[in-house]
């Protein structure tokens, strides 16, 4: 059985439509909004993204949401360094079965390159480590080369 | 922690009981009248040099030998298989067939690391790039607790002074991370955008190190017990010009000396290019070419140790 779309009656007024089944990703700082949607979002992925929407916590905020799918563990960590403090929620037949800050893993295994380009994983084929070392704003140590950096410094691999 | 079998790739992975225990080791070997080459006979130590570095080659290798150890080598990386495009943990599971212990030195930060993750033998690291040189860290300590006894039992505390490019020589940054472990005062003066990195200055802080910065080198003299010398790269200088003016106030001369402790010692990790007049070698205060010695006697204790010889 299939719960009814939501409506204006039977749910406050919502910024983006609601989806079926699949995957709502909140709180995005608001210039990281496409680049979460781009992270995130396979070729057949039917993808809806809010911008500037307004936000108690955030005053301003972005918003994506893809039907569908589930995010796995690796998109979880890539989301993780992007967009630390989003909101991930599952949703399945319209409700929201699971909500929860993105989790922050202690390392981020293969996730991004090392912003060293002298590091050795930049030039052997071996998998990155960046360990956490702070957060507000998150901040790694790369394992190998021992250089720390802003989040905001990396790129995916 | 037991030595025996352990990497040792960076400082910061050693605490001050595992310091204490190199400090100590080398001490004994440097008392024993005798050469102790009964200690690794038998065990082959492998250098694997990706670039030149003829004085650290040597002193692993004078140091293996003194033990009674054997040394097999690769001197550049124009003589390895990675000109055949062989990945470094390739030619690490290669090597680690062949030798008792590896050292490393490779021109990638990291790459010493990474040999670590692949190797069952141990792996020390002589110089990934421009992150770390453990054995370098580990000489200076003995050669400042060979002067300063007080370094190791903190019945007074050592005034350091480091002098020069500060923010990109990891001789420094590393001697920093070691002294955190130790009740020093450091004084720092190096030129404007080569200061030490925040990084390092938070690890002191972290500590409750007493750090302060001197204005010019004659002030740093003043007050230091040990000066501590780095060299000023001209690459790190934009202007010609202003690398030649820097160059002048960052240099010291037999006079400079005249007013300091007669207890400050001058160290440096070599080569010195110009920042030590030649004049300052016939004073009392020059120790680098000490300090470049202790590096046998601190290298046999590493190899020693990780060989499961010492305790």
């Amino acid at each position: 059985m299939t719960t009814d779309p939501p409506t204006a009656t039977n749910t406050k007024v919502r910024q983006v439509e609601a989806i079926v089944h699949g995957t709502v990703i909140d709180h995005i700082p608001g210039h990281m909004t496409l680049k979460v949607a781009n992270l995130l979002a396979r070729e057949n992925d039917q993808v809806s993204i809010g911008m500037n929407l307004r936000s108690a916590r955030m005053g301003r905020k972005g918003l994506v949401k893809i039907s569908g799918r589930e995010l796995d563990e690796r998109t979880l960590s890539r989301l993780a360094l992007i967009a630390p403090g989003a909101t991930v929620s599952i949703i399945r037949d319209y409700q929201v079965i699971h909500k929860s800050t993105v989790p922050m893993p202690k390392t981020f295994e293969d996730i991004a390159r090392c912003a060293n380009p002298n590091c050795v994983t930049n030039h052997e084929k071996w998998s990155s480590r960046l360990d956490v070392i702070g957060h507000e704003p998150l901040h790694v140590r790369c394992f190998y080369c021992e250089r720390s950096f802003a989040a905001s410094e990396l790129t995916l691999v | 922690m037991t030595f025996s079998g352990r990497h040792v790739i960076s400082i910061a992975d050693f605490s001050r009981g595992d310091i204490l225990t190199v400090i100590n080791a080398a001490r004994a070997i440097e008392m024993q009248s005798a050469p102790r080459t009964e200690l690794v006979g038998g065990k082959l130590m492998a250098t694997l040099f990706f670039e030149p570095s003829t004085r650290t080659r040597l002193s692993f290798e004078a140091a293996m030998q003194k033990l009674g150890g054997r040394v097999i080598g690769l001197s550049d990386a124009a003589s390895t298989s990675t000109k055949k495009g062989e990945s470094l943990a390739d030619t690490i599971r290669m090597i680690e067939q062949y030798a008792d212990v590896i050292v490393i030195r490779h021109p990638r930060d990291g790459a010493a690391r990474l040999a670590s993750e692949v190797s069952r033998v141990p792996i020390i690291n002589g110089g990934d790039g421009g992150n770390q040189h453990p054995s370098q860290t580990f000489l200076d300590l003995y050669t400042i607790a060979k002067l300063y006894p007080a370094l190791l039992d903190g019945s007074a505390p050592l005034t350091i002074a480091f002098a020069g490019d500060l923010r990109y020589g990891r001789t420094v940054h590393s001697l920093l991370t070691a002294l955190c472990h130790f009740r020093v005062k450091l004084v720092l003066v190096a030129p404007r955008g080569l200061e030490m990195p925040a990084e390092y200055l938070q690890q002191a802080a972290a500590v409750g190190m007493d750090v302060s910065e001197a204005p010019n080198l004659q002030d740093a003299i003043a007050q230091a017990d040990i000066l501590y010398m780095t060299r000023l790269q001209e690459e790190r200088f934009p202007d010609p010009l202003e690398f030649d003016h820097i160059k002048a106030s960052y240099r010291i001369t037999a006079h400079m000396l005249s007013d300091a402790r007669q207890s400050l010692r001058v160290l440096h990790p070599l080569p010195r290019i110009n920042e030590i007049a030649i004049d300052v070698d016939q004073t009392v205060h020059a120790h680098y070419f000490a300090q470049a010695g202790n590096g046998i006697p601190v290298r046999q204790a590493l190899l020693g140790l990780v060989l499961g010889v010492l305790i």
